[in-house]
């Protein structure tokens, strides 16, 4: 038989028994602890074993390896000497603490001192790993000894006398006051002992939710970029026979990944048609970039919320920008929205073909009703300045003040 | 005349390649840097007429390569370059002495004519920035302008407003000049004034105007 070194817990005698003797570690972990509660046989044989038999993978076992080195011998036979004083003076108050289990657990103490010292490298780190996750053991020899004695010697002084100051109740001197003393050093030693493993346990939720918003706001990134920029990126290689798609696609793509970066309030209201009027005018840009595959550099001095004569402005000014990426035949066209106190305007220009404003074809409806009559119906004023060869320009202008028509 | 001694400053490589090829053949590219501290050393060293600065870089940015060049260098020109929506960082960098403003979308034979321009001592105030200082200066921007927070700003001249204004209407300078009815050069010495404006106040009031901008 040899002791587990992957399935051990502690020592790895219940995964070594389980696998010589073939039956399920579990139940062989059960009846040895069950057995610690008969006067300690347990806690015996499983320290037996441990100090007996070899380590899997080892020749030798942690007894065999202690009677080869002379001073780690020497160090067990003092400790073993230490226990038995200890028992033999304590004797009275160790059986009424802890019964007749005392001795099976000072033994195992210095039986532990003895695997501590025999262990091989191997399975000291192993230990080490064992203490580091226990709880009051663990958390404070991760921050030095000293701080463990520290806790140690203070938390066990009040368990003990929480318990004894418990027990009298039971006898003569039975009242509150014993009672409220009792418990309160049994709290505040339980407390001192367990703080670190439980500030250890807050600690790591703490980091663990935060890991998870760090892992939340990236699969966000991952899907937006992936939504928005990889798909782009796709469309644009299918594409890249067309170089007008390649431009409104990247142009597109471009003003999206802008806008996300820059002005995120502003892509949530986008939608919302009674944004502001640099909202609106932003909408404009977009759509008729991504229909006409033109360029438009807009420019927007200030901002005001949008309402009926707002919604009239812009649709006056989409009409205009639409029909310059129509005929003015550019790559590039320009709007320009200013807002002062008392008036809003809006330019939309052009350096293409123009036209002859007094001529205008009947087909063209879109200026007379669209432009001039809409921004009329609300108060405004439009004026186009256009000459063959000399481009085009519309300007929009609304007054602030007054009623809304 | 000669052609522009032009060093870049950008710290994408695709752009500066990008760049490269549109401009070569019309300016000497006498060197380029991808980060603050070599652009610094390399631009002092070589003393370029012109140097395209690209705002948004690690390291303190194009606004951080200015302010140590700036003082030592004074005959080096700088043109900024971006693809940055941020109305205070462009007005940042144009108060610490760049002499213009593009966006990196500008096509090859502008950004050209804009290096010229530059190394002519004149100004490039593309229609973005037009707007960013109409913004700054006026009374109903969305933010506290930067008139309210820097009391020694000269306000605009009703003149400067409308050139400013024609040339965020998309107008280039030819364009304003017969509009207005004047010539060219006047129109060149309104915009250089409106520069020289937001240059003249103090740096310390430029940055509360920023932070007090960002926080709303």
């Amino acid at each position: 038989m040899t002791r587990s070194s992957t399935g051990a817990v502690v020592g790895g005698v219940c995964a070594g028994l389980a696998v010589r003797l073939g039956v399920r570690e579990l139940w062989v972990r059960i009846i040895v602890s069950v057995s610690v509660l008969f006067f300690g046989i347990g806690l015996f044989v499983y320290m037996s074993a441990w100090l007996l038999v070899p380590r899997w993978g080892e020749d030798r076992s942690v007894a065999q390896r202690l009677i080869g080195a002379r001073r780690e011998s020497h160090i067990i036979l003092w400790a073993l000497l230490v226990a038995l004083i200890a028992l033999l003076a304590l004797g009275d108050f160790a059986k009424h603490w802890t019964g007749a289990a005392s001795w099976p657990v000072l033994l195992a103490v210095v039986a532990l001192v003895a695997v501590w010292f025999g262990a091989s490298r191997d399975e000291r780190s192993h230990l080490q790993d064992v203490v580091n996750a226990t709880p009051i053991l663990g958390a404070s020899s991760a921050r030095g000894w000293r701080a463990l004695v520290w806790r140690l010697v203070p938390g066990i002084l009040l368990l003990i006398l929480g318990l004894t100051t418990l027990q009298k109740l039971g006898g003569i001197s039975a009242g509150a006051f014993h009672a409220v003393v009792g418990a309160g050093a049994l709290a505040l030693g339980a407390a001192i002992l367990l703080a670190p493993w439980w500030l250890d346990i807050v600690r790591d939720l703490s980091r663990e939710r935060r890991e998870r918003v760090r892992v939340e706001e990236r699969a966000k990134l991952v899907a937006h970029v992936h939504d928005s920029v990889l798909q782009t990126l796709t469309l644009i290689e299918k594409a890249a026979t067309s170089p007008a798609d390649v431009v409104r696609l990247a142009r597109a793509q471009e003003r999206e990944l802008r806008q996300w970066l820059f002005a995120p309030e502003h892509v949530a209201q986008r939608e919302d048609a009674s944004g502001t009027l640099a909202q609106q005018l932003r909408g404009i840009e977009s759509d008729v970039e991504c229909e006409y595959g033109v360029t438009v550099e807009l420019v927007v001095v200030g901002d005001c919320p949008g309402d009926a004569r707002i919604a009239a402005l812009t649709a006056a000014t989409r009409e205009a920008a639409i029909n310059a990426a129509k005929w003015a035949h550019v790559a590039r066209i320009s709007i320009y929205g200013e807002v002062e106190t008392t008036n809003v305007s809006v330019f939309v220009r052009d350096t293409g073909v123009g036209f002859d404003p007094d001529h205008v074809a009947d087909d063209r409806h879109g200026i007379n009703q669209s432009i001039i009559e809409r921004m009329a119906s609300h108060g405004g004023r439009a004026v186009i300045r256009s000459a063959p060869g000399d481009g085009t320009e519309v300007q929009l202008s609304m007054s602030l003040s007054g009623v809304p028509a | 005349m000669s052609q522009p001694r032009v060093f870049l400053v950008d710290d994408h490589e695709l752009i500066r390649s990008g760049i490269r090829t549109e401009i070569s053949s019309h300016v000497d590219i006498v060197g380029e840097a991808d980060e603050v501290d070599a652009a610094i050393e390399l631009i002092l060293e070589r003393e370029p007429d012109v140097v395209l600065l690209d705002v948004h870089m690690p390291d303190g940015g194009g606004l951080a390569v200015l302010c140590a060049v700036a003082p030592c260098a004074p005959d080096v020109r700088f043109l900024a370059l971006s693809v940055s929506d941020a109305a205070d960082d462009v007005i940042s960098v144009v108060r610490a002495g760049a002499r213009g403003y593009v966006t990196k979308n500008i096509l090859g034979t502008d950004l050209v004519d804009a290096i010229y321009r530059v190394h002519d001592g004149d100004v490039v105030f593309s229609p973005r920035l037009a707007g960013f200082v109409l913004d700054a200066f006026s009374e109903t921007s969305t933010g506290p302008s930067l008139s309210s927070i820097d009391p020694d700003l000269d306000q605009l001249t009703p003149r400067e407003r409308q050139v400013l204004r024609l040339i965020a209407r998309g107008y280039i300078y030819r364009d304003v000049a017969r509009e207005l009815d004047i010539s060219i050069k006047t129109v060149e010495s309104h915009v250089s004034s409106v520069l020289r404006k937001l240059q003249l106040s103090t740096r310390h009031q430029l940055t509360n105007w920023a932070s007090e901008r960002r926080l709303n």
